[in-house]
């Protein structure tokens, strides 16, 4: 007769503790070499920065103050090669870009929507948008622009862009992700 | 002090989305021991490597009961990375453990992430290369190497932590058979330098020549185990686990049933073939 099987002790997987490190760093420093060489064409360039912690805030699915962490290295990445009238204004615009990414990620666990198709085009645009806002909104303030400006000439741009990062990011996402997450310990027998 | 290196007592072990892999083990590996793990596939070989050395259910979770002991000390809430220094494990995809660009750097990784010397590990480095049959190849880019030097390379990178026991799961899977009996046969050049040495493996002919103990898994259970003679007949006596047994050894206590005799302890064609001659041609009376 089969002995009988004891109560088993459930174990949780142990986490990725220093992964995502790696993974933010290598992704961001692509991002700040496409978004030096990357020509601007008709005034409009995607920003691969965003793009890439876009990314991996959706892989590495960060709480909202390691996605601050992740926003502030972004815009110091940024701020050297900035060609804007207040490049600090980078540092404001990646912490709203990064956590509004982060929120999103949580958002899509909530409603059980994480294997949508369509996640990073929205994380990458939503995140750009919010990002653009921010930056343009301290462009307006730090110019002393007219509301109008903001609202007509810059927000559109900015949605321009928000798009082009949003097809980069889905475009990205699937071989980043196998890259990354290649054998997610599946591999077991 | 006890000859125990390995004891595994009442385990049972399940993956987190998995029904139980292991099932009521209870194994004891003998120190200075060349021990085969063999069983169908499926069976729970590469798991119970795994939790050997802690890696289930430590890291990828899982569900279990009972204990694993290593070296004296139970393995329950040691850090894989420091069982890694007294455990070293080779996975069977070798690649995937595979981290650098040259083989001097990629013997180094472990090294220094344990905080050697750098002149300590340049000096690890050299030996581990020399031991496995790379010498001086420490600049040599990685895919500069053929399959069969990678896997000796990545052994190298597991001998250079000078672990007390060394694991092995189906180290010859990619390599063809002259590849598979050379990196046996360097295993066993390996182990007598005293050095307790387990490995996984499917195809036991290549072991026969080796092997001082056999573990036979089936369904997640430890069906047979013991000092290799004595586990091969009982294998022997169990149908369903004939066909692990090494052909000669099939030949052997196959004759050995049929004809009433007892015959050596065979581990090479040449001693089987000698012994036969006696026995049966050489007018020796069986």
């Amino acid at each position: 007769m089969d002995k009988p099987i004891p109560d088993l002790i459930t174990v949780e997987a142990a986490r990725d503790t220093h992964r995502w490190v790696a993974m933010t760093a290598l992704l961001l420093a692509i991002g700040v070499i496409l978004h030096t060489i990357s020509p601007n064409v008709g005034g409009v360039t995607p920003n691969w920065t965003i793009a890439m912690y876009s990314i991996t805030i959706s892989l590495t699915k960060p709480g909202p103050t390691r996605a601050l962490g992740i926003g502030f290295v972004a815009g110091l990445t940024l701020i050297p090669s900035s060609k804007s009238a207040f490049p600090l204004g980078n540092i404001a615009s990646e912490l709203s870009g990064a956590l509004t990414a982060c929120l999103l990620v949580k958002a899509f666990a909530l409603a059980h929507l994480e294997g949508l198709k369509v996640k990073p085009f929205i994380i990458g645009f939503l995140a750009t948008s919010v990002s653009g806002s921010v930056f343009t909104y301290i462009l307006k303030l730090v110019l002393g622009l007219p509301l109008t400006v903001w609202t007509h000439a810059m927000l559109p741009v900015v949605l321009t862009v928000g798009v082009l990062n949003g097809v980069v990011t889905q475009v990205l996402y699937g071989p980043v992700r196998k890259i990354f997450f290649a054998t997610e310990g599946k591999r077991h027998e | 002090m006890s000859d125990t290196a390995i004891r595994i007592t009442d385990f049972y072990f399940a993956y987190l989305n998995s029904d139980l892999v292991l099932k009521d083990i209870n194994l004891e590996i003998q120190k200075g021991s060349f021990t085969a793990i063999a069983g169908p596939s499926g069976a729970g070989k590469t798991t119970l490597c795994k939790a050997m050395t802690g890696i289930v259910p430590h890291y990828y979770g899982g569900r279990y009961h009972g204990s694993v002991e290593v070296l004296g000390e139970d393995i329950r809430g040691r850090k894989i990375s420091e069982i890694a220094m007294r455990v070293g494990i080779m996975m069977d995809d070798y690649e995937s453990q595979m981290v650098s660009l040259t083989a001097g750097e990629e013997i180094a990784f472990g090294l220094l992430n344990h905080g050697f010397s750098p002149e300590e590990v340049d000096k690890r480095v050299s030996q581990a290369l020399a031991d496995v049959g790379l010498p001086g190849r420490e600049n040599y880019q990685l895919d500069e190497l053929s399959g069969g030097q990678r896997q000796r390379l990545l052994l190298a990178s597991v001998l250079a932590c000078r672990p007390e026991v060394l694991i092995l799961d189906e180290p010859v899977s990619a390599l063809d058979p002259d590849g598979a009996r050379s990196l046996y046969a360097l295993l066993y050049k390996i182990y007598q330098q005293h050095r307790m040495t387990v490995v996984v493996e499917h195809d036991l002919n290549y072991l026969l020549p080796y092997m001082t103990d056999l573990v036979l898994i089936s369904g997640g259970e430890a069906r047979v185990q013991g000092r290799f003679e004595a586990a091969a007949r009982a294998a022997f006596a169990q149908e369903d686990l004939r066909e692990n047994l090494p052909e000669l050894w099939l030949v052997k206590l196959g004759l050995e049933e049929k004809y009433q005799v007892r015959l050596g302890s065979w581990r090479t064609e040449e001693e089987a073939e000698k012994e036969l001659l006696q026995k049966f041609q050489g007018g020796g009376k069986a």
